[in-house]
Order: structure tokens, then C-alpha cells, then sequence
């Protein structure tokens, strides 16, 4: 059993008071007990001498030994009286057992005729120890009884307090702690305490039992829905096919999904925690990142930059990056960062830009391409020159050999042509067997050094496999600068034609003639006409 | 003060009219007894059985009235306050122990003044109008 249990406690205080309030009360009524008795024995010593007076007082007027040997007896066969004396002027009787001291007591006798006359005194010992004993008996009797009654007040009180609250209360304890918050479980109000306290700490208690349940059914319910939406998120997130990453300020990944894990994969990089600043590690061009970034951050917007990716493949990786500032609720500043993979659309597009400018034969830009690209040129004030060249007698070599001997020429020019020009030069078939070249920043002897490397390329002999004959091409160059010999593109370009007519008119006379400037020409055949 | 000296005056009144009523009773002894005069104490104790002498050691001789005389109860009512019965029943208990009392017994006054002239030791009481110069009184009670 519990040693601080109510029961052992409480029994523990009643005992304890018990004990105290009964050693308390049978020492005071024993004080009482002895004061009483001792009051009593005076009393009855004062009886003893109105009841034996008569007598003493005639043995001691007449000096009369034998009646007043009478009286001590008769006094000293009382249990209260120890020993007895009478005395006077002539006579001493006492007891054997008497002698003087300063607790006996005094009584004058007189004279039985005359009041006023003194004849004699009466000593009187009371029995202490026979009071004391008496008291004693008396006290123990009491001790006796009170002890009876606190024993019985005790067990009643214990009993009592354990049947009326400890056990009750200890039943709602139990039934409390074995019941598990949040069930229909209830505790039973104890029967014997439907309106008492205890009953309506049962009440309470049950209360609180079912606003528990109320609560748990509550959070149970909220925790579902979380679970449920989580499960949503998760689906969303993982199950998008754009990378989707989390980044801190610093770079650190903070969270990412399985499309970006792969994309990683698919650039044959390393799956690392940190790529940078916005993950600029991963694209070519970081500056334009960070441009795009900053724009858009200062308007409050998402930045949004179509960038190439890192990639050690072949093909070449586009993404559109969407960078959004997040703002947590402890007011953390974090990115979203999403990649769409645009390699597709890009592919189209350069496809269709192919399409377009340039020439699907030789796969030389197209007239309107070049149109363009000098367009930009101009427009950029940037000097260049411009070489308008035809091929010589490519007419005859395609009615003789055939249309498709002549492809094969074309595409041996370009190939040749290319092979000898800078990065930053533009080649283009302006149409039929006309190229035009734009040599950007090039000086007249640049220009005419270019021009000698390409007329002695075009001059190899190309093997026609299919007629199993070599042929030989030649070509005239017509040669304009801009903006030293015109500023007009339309202008320029008829320059350049000009100054190639002339070439083709004059190799009649010079063989060897492949090119002449429009700056050389301009004066002595300002009237003449291209035939 | 008025009332409290009404009431002592008419107490005096009642005591006086009793001592009329009852005439002094004379304690006498023998002429030749040497013996002139005795106090009350002495009295009582001669005729209580106390002492058996005159205050000279003479030897004393009390003589008592037999039966219950008017006299012998008005003496000792006058002596020691006492009703003749307790005066008795006092002798009564004495016996018990063994004391007898020392007194002589006359039937009447008469024969009680005839001892006392005839006895030196005698003591005795009469009344007043019975003292004859052969009679000495010592004592007069009821005065």
C-alpha cells in the first residue's frame, strides 16, 4: 500500500491526534481528578471533626484519657485520616504512628458549656497516598475509557473517511487513469455521491473528458485534411516536369524535386548543395541571369531568362529560368527557381531560322538573311566591305552536265569559299551562282588578299564523279566599302554588281582580271552601262 | 436608629419580664466552708464531674435535687444553657467510660439545705427565697 496513500495519511493524523488529545486529556482530568479528591478529603476530614467534636470536646474539658483514646481511634480507623492527636493543658493522646508536621491539621476544641473556653486542640493527618491512589485509580478508569473512545472515534473516522471520500475518490482515480483521453470512455459517478462533491468532481471530471474528445476528434480531423493536401503539394511538386528548386539567398539548396535531380543527371554534373547564386552555375551565361534578376526584382516581379545550360553533350540544353523572391513567415528571404526544359522549342526555332535564311543547298545564309545581316551592319555604323561575286560560264557546265552537276559545283564553291574566310565574315549565295561576302573592318588590301586566296581556291579542279570529268571554276568579284563608297545598302550592293559586270566585260581582254573595286571604277565608266 | 431602638428597647422589656418570672437561684455552701465566693467556671466544673474541689482543694461535695425538678432544671439551664436531658445524657456517656459522678442526691429542697448545714464539703443551690443565715451563698444565678 502507497506510505503517502490518503488512507495511511489520514489514519496516521487521527491516530496521532488521537494519542495526543487523549494524553492531553487524562492528564488534565487527572489534575482535576487529584485537586478534587484532595478537596474531598478535606471535606470529609471537616465531617470526621463536626461528627467526633462532641467527644473530644468533653475528653479534653475533662481531661479524660479514655474518651479521647475513643476519638483517636475511632478518627484513624478512617482511610482518609493517617494518624490523630488530641492535646491538652494536662493531656496527650495520640496514635502510634503520629508525630508533628506542617501538613496536619488544627481544630481548637472548646468547652462543651462554655463556648468561649478553650480545652484542648484535635491534629488530624489526612492520608495523602490514599487520596493520591484514589486519584490514580480514578485517573485510570478515565485513561481507560478515553482510550476506548479515541480508539473507536479512530476506526469510525477511518472507516468512515475511507468509504465516504477516499474510496470514492480513489475509484475516479483509477477509472481516470486507466481511460485514454480522446475516447468515448467516461468515468462512473460513484452511487453513494450522485449530489455530493465527489460526485460533482465525477461530473467534471467526465466534462473535461468529452471536451478532450471533442478536441482530438478536432485536431484528428485538421491532421487528415493537412495530411491529404500535403500529399497534393507533394504530387505537384514532384510530379511536375519543371525542375523546381528552393534556394537561400546564399545558393544553398534548400529543396528540389525528382525533375531537377534528373535534369542534373542528364548534364552529367554532380549533384552538389550549392550551384551559386541563383544556381548561375549551371547556365552559360550568368550575366544575363543576373541582369534579368535585377530588373525584374526591382519591379517586384518573377525574373524570367531563356538560358543555355552547362552540358558536356552534344545537344545543346535550353531552359526558361522563372527566379521568384519568397518571403518566408519569419521573414527569410528564399528563391523559387524554375527550369522549363525549352531545348525542344529552341530546336524548331533555330530549325525554322534555318528555313529561313538560309539556303537549304549549300546552307549558306540567303539573300534575305544577308539583307539583314548588312542591315544590322549599317545600322551599327560598323565599316565592313562588300564582295559581290559571280561564277564564270556556270550556265554552260549546268546545260552540259546537268542540274545536278551544278548543285555539286555550288556546294564545292561554298565549301571552298568558307574554308578560306575568318569566323566573323559572312558568306552568302545571293542566288543562282552569285555569292555575296561581307568581310566586316577590312582594309583594301585585306580585301584584295582575301579575294586572291579565294580565286585560287575556286581554281582546284572539282571531280564530277558521275561524267568522271574534272571541271574548273572561276569567278568575278565586284568589291564596295561601306560607308566610304556609299551609306545606302541598295546603293552599295549595286556598287559592288557593278564593279563585278565590269570584271566579266573586261576578262574578255584580261584573262587573269577576277575583281575590280566600284571606288576604281566609278569615274571612267560613270556612263557605262552593266549588259 | 429608631426602629433598631425600638427593637432593643422592647428585647430589654421581654428579658426583664422573664428574670421577674423566675426567681435567682442561690449556690450555697456550709457557713464554715472557707470558701466565700466562686466564679462561674468554677461552678460549672464542680458540677460537671471537672473537679471534685473547692478552688482550696478542699474536697467538694455537690448536692443535686433527684428526678426533674423545676429548680434543678432552671439551674442548669442558667449554668451551662443546657436542657436537663443533655445535662443527662452528658452523665449517660460518662458512665461508658467509667467515671462516676461524685453527688448527692436529696429528694427536695428541704432535705438539700438540711445537708448542705449539716455537711462542711457540701455545695448546693436553692432558690432565693430559701436562704437561711446557716447557708453561705457563693453564687447567685439568674441575677
Amino acid at each position: 500500500m502507497n506510505k503517502s496513500g490518503l488512507v495511511i495519511r489520514l489514519a496516521i493524523v487521527i491516530v496521532f491526534t488521537a494519542v495526543i488529545v487523549g494524553l492531553i486529556t487524562t492528564q488534565l482530568f487527572y489534575r482535576f481528578t487529584f485537586l478534587n479528591e484532595q478537596a474531598l478529603g478535606e471535606q470529609s476530614i471537616n465531617q470526621l471533626y463536626n461528627t467526633v467534636s462532641p467527644t473530644a470536646s468533653i475528653a479534653s474539658y475533662l481531661g479524660d484519657k479514655e474518651l479521647a483514646e475513643e476519638v483517636v481511634n475511632g478518627l484513624i480507623s478512617n482511610d482518609i485520616v493517617t494518624s490523630a492527636a488530641i492535646k491538652t493543658d494536662v493531656l496527650m493522646v495520640k496514635s502510634d504512628n503520629y508525630f508533628k508536621s506542617s501538613d496536619t491539621l488544627e481544630f481548637v476544641l472548646f468547652s462543651p458549656f462554655q463556648k468561649e473556653r478553650r480545652v484542648g486542640v484535635l491534629l488530624v493527618k489526612a492520608n495523602k497516598g490514599y487520596l493520591a491512589e484514589k486519584a490514580n485509580k480514578i485517573s485510570a478508569t478515565n485513561t481507560f475509557v478515553v482510550a476506548v473512545e479515541a480508539f473507536i472515534i479512530t476506526v469510525i473516522s477511518i472507516l468512515v473517511t475511507y468509504f465516504v471520500i477516499t474510496r470514492p475518490i480513489l475509484s475516479i482515480g483509477k477509472a481516470l487513469h486507466s481511460i485514454s483521453p480522446g475516447t468515448n470512455e467516461r468515468i462512473d459517478k460513484p452511487t453513494s455521491h450522485q449530489h455530493s462533491e465527489i460526485g460533482q468532481l465525477a461530473d467534471d471530471v467526465n466534462e473535461l473528458l468529452v471536451k478532450a474528445e471533442q478536441q482530438m476528434l478536432r485536431e484528428k480531423s485538421l491532421r487528415n485534411e493537412v495530411q491529404v493536401l500535403e500529399l497534393r503539394f507533394r504530387m505537384l511538386f514532384e510530379n511536375s516536369t519543371s525542375a523546381i528548386v528552393l534556394v537561400e539567398p546564399q545558393g544553398d539548396i534548400l529543396l528540389y524535386n525528382e525533375t531537377f535531380e534528373k535534369l542534373i543527371e542528364t548534364l552529367q554534373l554532380p549533384l552538389k548543395k550549392n550551384y551559386g547564386n541563383y544556381l548561375q552555375d549551371l547556365f552559360i551565361l550568368k550575366k544575363e541571369l543576373h541582369e534579368q534578376i535585377k530588373i525584374a526584382f526591382a519591379n517586384n516581379e518573377s525574373a524570367t531568362a531563356e538560358l543555355e545550360l552547362i552540358s558536356s553533350r552534344e545537344e545543346k540544353m535550353w531552359v526558361q529560368v522563372v527566379v521568384t523572391q519568397l518571403i518566408t513567415d519569419d521573414y527569410q528571404e528564399n528563391y523559387q527557381i524554375t527550369l522549363h526544359d525549352i531545348s525542344k522549342r529552341k530546336q524548331q526555332i533555330s530549325l525554322l531560322d534555318q528555313k529561313a535564311n538560309y539556303d537549304s543547298l549549300t546552307n549558306l545564309l540567303n539573300r534575305q538573311a544577308t539583307e539583314q545581316h548588312l542591315k544590322q551592319l549599317a545600322s551599327a555604323k560598323n565599316p565592313f566591305a562588300l564582295i559581290m561575286m559571280d561564277l564564270n560560264d556556270f550556265k554552260p557546265i549546268n546545260d552540259i552536265f546537268g542540274h545536278d552537276a551544278g548543285d555539286e559545283i555550288l556546294i564545292h564553291v561554298a565549301s571552298q569559299l568558307l574554308k578560306n574566310l575568318r569566323k566573323a565574315d559572312v558568306l552568302s549565295r545571293w542566288g543562282g551562282d552569285e555569292f555575296v561576302i561581307v568581310l566586316p573592318d577590312a582594309s583594301k588590301e585585306e580585301v584584295i588578299n582575301v579575294c586572291a586566296k579565294l580565286s585560287s581556291a575556286l581554281s582546284k579542279p572539282l571531280h564530277l564523279s558521275q561524267h568522271n570529268k574534272s571541271v574548273f571554276v572561276t569567278a568575278s568579284m565586284g568589291i564596295s566599302f561601306f560607308p566610304d563608297d556609299e551609306v545606302e545598302l541598295i546603293e552599295l550592293i549595286r556598287l559592288a554588281d557593278k564593279a563585278m559586270y565590269k570584271v566579266k566585260k573586261d576578262k574578255s581582254v584580261d584573262k587573269e582580271l577576277y575583281l575590280a573595286f566600284a571606288s576604281d571604277m566609278s569615274k571612267p565608266a560613270s556612263n557605262s552601262q552593266p549588259s | 436608629m429608631k426602629q433598631f431602638t425600638k427593637t432593643i428597647s422592647l428585647f430589654l422589656l421581654v428579658l426583664c419580664f422573664s428574670i421577674q418570672a423566675q426567681e435567682p437561684i442561690a449556690v450555697v455552701v456550709n457557713k464554715a466552708n472557707p470558701v466565700d465566693q466562686l466564679t462561674r467556671s468554677e461552678l460549672i466544673d464542680l458540677f460537671m464531674g471537672k473537679y471534685v474541689a473547692f478552688p482550696d482543694d478542699s474536697k467538694a461535695m455537690p448536692v443535686e435535687l433527684k428526678g426533674e425538678n423545676d429548680l434543678k432544671v432552671n439551674f442548669y439551664q442558667n449554668l451551662v444553657g443546657m436542657p436537663l436531658s443533655r445535662v443527662n445524657a452528658y452523665w449517660s456517656r460518662l458512665r461508658f467510660t467509667g467515671r462516676k459522678r461524685v453527688a448527692i442526691f436529696q429528694a427536695n429542697e428541704a432535705d438539700l439545705v438540711d445537708y448542705i448545714i449539716a455537711n462542711e464539703q457540701a455545695i448546693g443551690y436553692v432558690p432565693q427565697s430559701l436562704i437561711t443565715e446557716d447557708l453561705k451563698v457563693v453564687y447567685i444565678l439568674n441575677e
